[in-house]
């Protein structure tokens, strides 16, 4: 009997008419789609995107070239040489991110002791050649004097977990 | 004996052993901040408390002396909370600055503190900063971490015999200071950066360059003296950055001379990095390693055997000596010569050796040096021998020029003649002499780098004759080398035979026009202008005296960049490692022998190094002994004859700049500078 | 003679003016249809689909031809040239000759000819050597495998198909499609055939290699399937030829079953509405379950697509056969043709 209800159900295509009425039902549901370059979602204040290198309020370059973030990469993009600046302090002399070998993990930022490797917001960086993803200290600097409004907001909204 | 138990273990240790060593040797580590084993105790830091039975508190482990039954524990909550009580003590005034210290990564009190310390502070009221003193160019200074742990003060004292460092002030208001803002006036002035436990004294010259952790480290022998230290190349990419010393008790101990050290910086400036051919114009030109090696073996296969010469160098490792040696015999020329200084080396091996090995000098109890400066010429064994006079109040004489031993030494003047005076008894210091169950001579190239060399060579064979100096197992006969490749050149036979050509023969040849080609390898000691007249080829890594000379240049490898063996001044075998590779197209001096030696139709024999090693055991076995002393036996060496009245010399003219590395150092410069700037305000006070 | 060429000419002239009316409008309703693919599937995802070129996306596909166009042709070293070449223009040229003799309303149809519904089925059978050809001209394992499994699907449901449309045939008595859909004034065989119209829906299915019978071209084993190899413009025909298909598919379920131009019921207003239109319509909502499907349901296995073809449509169709015949002989209905 159970065998013959089956074999009618199968026949009558009744899962497959079910399965289309589901898929007919999404059709008519509102879409989720964000509409990207017009619309965005909203990013948490921990988003990990592009690298920047702050200042402080003086406007000194706060990495002090202690490495840490070098050490903790683990996909080895980090690169500094240092050598101690003409006042004596300990500063970088090279400081390169190779954009395409970060896997975004958000550890040189962890590691960091002075919050001056960050991750960004942002996350439109897209280059059209290798060449201008192997980011130099001028670049991540820069990328910290643009996006530091961003980057303050997010740190101070994270601060206290941290 | 007295026997004990650590943490319920047994162990019996020796008299005058502190509990501390007990516990070591228990297997239990005790952390420590003051104690260092070659240096006295202070017991200060008090991080080495243990419990000890019957004790009302916890005890100073490294100033205990271990006493009989007694029961110490290292695993009580009492000796945890008292170490973390001292930690806490230790970083109230010790600064959060890791990122920038140098020391980060190799600090002990970093390391301990991860053991002992708390993940944040009680402390809210300001911590103290002290200002940071001057101490040369090559101790870079911050004060404000110190610890107090006076292992740098202790050092000075102790060790280098200069004792220019030390603590004022008392408490919080304590500092260590060179009291003048001198530069500490010491060849072994940087050992106290590795004796710092905390990032107080850090190195100047490698200030911020790098973090332990990207260092390649490689196992190496240095060659900036005889002596053979063992040190730690510590490289990244293709730069050597640092040098460590590597412990061995039977030379270098763990300090190393400030040249070992900095002079690494002239491995990067003035270096040959492509062949050179001198054109028409009188002027080197870049050259391809083809048509370098093409000038070279047509200039060799062009000149006589007779009229062909080989001068090495003092820093050659002994593959490339043997290659060039090979390549000469090959050739039909004996006119080969690994003492560039003219030192009358050779003939028995005894007589070219520090007999008594370099520990033995700790068993000596008169020491008559002729003709050297130990402490410029060899500045780690220089400390042993004043660390025998600490002990011992060891009789010391000096043959030469009035000199800073660090340690009491008589001078006897620098007139040749005393050595007969000597011989004969005549001198006040020969019943010292006579006196001493274990005597010992040390004769340097100040007196054997003479035109009487032998002869004086020869007197000394009759004291150590006379006085006992050869005695049954003890041999107290030295020779103190100034060059590092000299015992491997000398026991390879890099020396001329009968009716050839040594240095002083072939200046004379070049000068009267005989001398077709002379090969220098790495030989920058040397009158240069002498060999002009011949056509020059300078296989080397610097351009330095011979390069300047030369008519080809073939560029080599220094010592940090090639697999080498060098024998010290003992003739104890060892083994260095190649930590970078040579710049640009220069290559590792063998391969360039045998490129040539391919290149003349001659066939030397071994294509690999290993080949070579091979050939190299056949004729002197001993050299694949690493590590090991190959003991000579007392045989008859030296001349006699006349010895003339100059007075006995220095060997070395100064520490710090001796050979092509040095020369080319900045750092090394820097000292130098530091030095005289020093002296002259010493002169003018 | 002048007469002569004069009126082969107009006639020549008339004939080309037919064929590209219907061409035309048909490869704008290609390019259409793979908007409306992307965006159907997107709404059934929850997605918006390509809405960025033009209003409403309206440009994607000229967006999609123009760069397609713009690629390079890329002949794989190992290939047969001249094969490699010919199979995507036989492909394309096979999906638009067949619309010569579907008719879209009361005598609008460029060849009215007796033996329509055979040469549809024909044409429509001559696509499995595109595909062989392209196949085994890439040489390339990927490509010959997609080619060897589109080819014995495609001759599988064939045979299903056609006894389908012998059921249809047999309640006709012609072979001429107009008369095909003037039978169905009435009523549209659809309803009467009801089992079968699922059974042919599932094989057009089948033989335009659409999921849930896609497995030519499965993505996840053989990356693209036959035109693997296949790039820019040789691609973008195979491309428009696949559409074409789905759209003459869509057709001919239309003429063989919802009535072709006829509207639904006869009545007023809806008989107002032309022919065209309704034939539009209904193409157009088949269409929309084509792609409906693809949003619902998961590729089928291969053992599974064959047991389905030879196991039970075949076996399904064939009994059907009987029962319609036999219906037919039993109530006397037969058409005056075969019974004769």
């Amino acid at each position: 009997m159970r065998a013959m209800i089956d074999s009618l159900r199968s026949f009558l295509l009744l899962e497959l008419g079910k399965g289309l009425f589901l898929t007919l039902k999404y059709f008519f549901r509102p879409k989720v789609t964000i509409n990207y370059p017009y619309e965005k979602g909203s990013l948490s204040p921990r988003f990990r995107g592009e690298h920047a290198l702050r200042r402080y309020p003086n406007g000194e370059e706060r990495c002090i070239a202690c490495k840490l973030c070098e050490a903790v990469c683990p996909a080895q993009a980090i690169t500094i040489e240092a050598e101690p600046r003409d006042d004596g302090s300990r500063r970088t002399t090279r400081y390169d991110i190779d954009m395409t070998k970060c896997i975004y993990c958000g550890f040189c930022e962890e590691a960091c002791p002075v919050d001056a490797i960050v991750e960004g917001p942002n996350f439109e960086f897209a280059t059209e050649t290798r060449e201008e993803l192997y980011y130099d200290k001028d670049k991540l600097l820069a990328n910290g004097d643009r996006w530091e409004t961003e980057i303050a907001r997010n740190l101070a909204a994270d601060a206290r977990w941290r | 004996m007295p026997k004990l138990t650590v943490n319920g273990i047994e162990v019996e240790v020796e008299d005058g052993a502190t509990v501390l060593h007990a516990c070591e040797e228990a297997g239990v580590e005790i952390p420590r901040f003051c104690y260092h084993d070659r240096l006295s105790i202070a017991g200060n830091c008090r991080m080495c408390l243990v419990d000890m039975e019957r004790a009302p508190k916890p005890i100073a482990s490294c100033a205990m002396p271990a006493g009989e039954g007694m029961v110490i524990r290292t695993d009580t909550d009492r000796v945890t909370k008292a170490r973390e009580g001292v930690m806490e003590f230790l970083l109230i005034n010790h600064p959060l600055d890791c990122p920038i210290c140098d020391q980060g990564g190799e600090c002990d009190l970093q390391d301990q503190a991860m053991g002992y310390g708390f993940d944040s502070s009680r402390y809210e009221e300001n911590k103290r900063a002290v200002e940071d003193k001057h101490m040369g160019p090559l101790i870079s200074t911050t004060m404000t971490r110190c610890i107090h742990c006076t292992r740098c003060v202790r050092f000075a004292t102790e060790v280098a015999g200069v004792p220019e460092l030390g603590a004022i002030g008392r408490g919080e208001s304590m500092e260590i200071t060179t009291y003048l803002e001198k530069t500490l006036a010491s060849e072994l002035s940087a050992n106290v950066i590795d004796l710092c436990p905390v990032g107080a004294l850090t190195s100047k010259p490698y200030a911020f360059t790098a973090r332990p952790w990207e260092l390649t480290k490689t196992e190496s022998v240095d060659v900036m003296d005889a002596v053979g230290s063992n040190i730690r190349v510590d490289s990244r990419g293709a730069q050597v950055l640092r040098v460590l010393p590597r412990l061995n008790e039977d030379i270098n101990e763990e300090w190393i001379s400030d040249k070992t050290r900095y002079a690494i910086d002239g491995l990067r400036r003035q270096r040959l990095d492509k062949p050179f051919i001198r054109g028409r114009d009188g002027k080197l030109a870049p050259a391809s390693w083809d048509d370098a090696l093409g000038t070279v073996a047509a200039r060799l296969k062009k000149a006589k055997p007779a009229a062909m010469a080989a001068i090495t160098g003092d820093q050659c490792d002994a593959e490339s000596m043997f290659a060039l040696k090979r390549l000469f015999d090959k050739l039909g020329s004996g006119n080969i010569d690994c003492r560039q200084d003219g030192a009358a080396l050779g003939g028995a091996r005894a007589g070219y050796l520090f007999n008594s090995t370099i520990a033995g000098i700790d068993e000596a109890d008169a020491l008559l040096v002729i003709g050297s400066n130990p402490r410029i010429e060899a500045a780690v064994l220089n400390a042993r021998i004043r660390r025998n006079w600490l002990a011992t109040r060891l009789p010391v004489a000096v043959i030469g020029p009035q000199m800073d031993l660090t340690y009491d030494a008589e001078t006897l003047g620098d007139d040749p003649a005393i050595l007969a005076d000597i011989l004969s008894g005549k001198a006040k210091f020969a019943a010292k002499l006579k006196r001493a169950k274990k005597p010992m001579i040390i004769i340097g190239m100040g007196a054997l780098a003479r035109p009487d060399g032998a002869a004086i060579l020869g007197k000394a064979h009759e004291i150590a004759d006379a006085y006992g100096v050869v005695a049954g197992d003890w041999n107290g006969f030295n020779v103190l080398h100034t060059a590092a490749a000299r015992v491997a050149g000398l026991d390879l036979g890099l020396m001329p035979g009968r009716g050839q050509m040594d240095v002083a023969g072939m200046y004379k040849a070049a000068e009267a026009g005989k001398l077709d080609v002379v090969w220098l390898q790495a030989a920058d000691e040397i009158d240069a202008d002498r060999l002009k007249g011949a056509f020059v080829i300078y296989q080397g890594h610097h351009g330095d005296r011979g390069a300047h000379i030369a008519d080809v240049i073939l560029p080599g490898a220094a010592y940090t960049e090639k697999d080498g063996i060098y024998l010290n001044t003992e003739g104890r075998v060892q083994y260095a490692g190649r930590a970078t590779f040579p710049p640009g197209e220069a290559r590792e001096d063998w391969t360039i022998i045998r490129a040539l030696a391919g290149r003349m139709g001659v066939n030397i024999g071994f294509d690999s190094l290993d080949e070579l090693r091979a050939e190299l055991f056949e004729i002197a076995p001993h050299f694949a002994n690493q590590d090991e002393v190959k003991s000579a036996r007392w045989a008859k060496f030296g001349g006699r004859g006349k010895i003339s009245s100059t007075p006995v010399a220095a060997a070395l003219d100064g520490f710090y700049m001796t050979c092509a590395v040095s020369r080319a150092s900045e750092t090394m410069g820097q000292c130098l500078t530091a030095l005289r700037a020093d002296r002259a305000q010493d002169a003018a006070e | 003679m002048d007469l002569i060429m004069n009126s082969y000419v107009i006639e020549l002239a008339w004939i080309v003016g037919k064929i590209m009316l219907v061409v035309g409008p048909l490869l704008i309703a290609v390019a259409y249809l793979t908007l409306a693919e992307r965006r159907v599937i997107g709404f059934m995802q929850l997605r918006k689909g390509p809405n960025v070129v033009g209003p409403f996306g309206m440009f994607q596909p000229f967006a999609d031809a123009l760069k397609l166009m713009a690629k390079e042709t890329i002949l794989p070293a190992g290939a047969n040239k001249v094969v490699f070449m010919f199979a995507p223009m036989l492909t394309f040229i096979l999906a638009l000759v067949a619309w010569a003799v579907i008719p879209f309303g009361e005598g609008l149809v460029i060849a009215d000819i007796n033996v329509g519904i055979l040469y549809l089925f024909a044409i429509s059978s001559l696509g499995v050597y595109g595909v062989i050809m392209a196949g085994w001209a890439s040489n390339s394992k990927y490509a010959f495998l997609g080619a060897l499994r589109s080819a014995a699907q495609m001759v599988s449901y064939e045979v299903s198909m056609g006894l389908v449309i012998i059921n249809v045939l047999i309640c006709v008595g012609s072979l001429n499609l107009t008369a095909i859909v003037e039978a169905q004034r009435g009523m549209w065989f659809a309803l009467p055939l009801l089992p079968m119209f699922i059974v042919f829906f599932i094989s057009t299915l089948a033989e335009t290699n659409r999921a849930p019978f896609d497995l030519p071209e499965g993505e996840s084993e053989l990356v693209a399937g036959y035109f693997v190899e296949y790039s820019s413009m040789s691609f973008a025909l195979f491309f428009l030829g696949e559409y074409a298909n789905m759209i003459l598919m869509s057709g001919m379920t239309t003429v063989l079953f919802l009535g072709g131009w006829l509207p639904p019921f006869d009545i007023w207003p809806l008989n107002l509405v032309p022919g065209p239109i309704w034939f539009i319509l209904k193409v157009m909502l088949l269409l929309f379950v084509f792609l409906w499907v693809r949003a619902t349901t998961p590729r089928y296995r291969y053992d599974q697509l064959m047991r389905l073809g030879w196991k039970i449509f075949l076996p399904f169709s064939l009994i059907w056969v009987v029962l319609t015949s036999g219906f037919l002989l039993w109530t006397d209905n037969l058409p005056a043709v075969m019974a004769g």
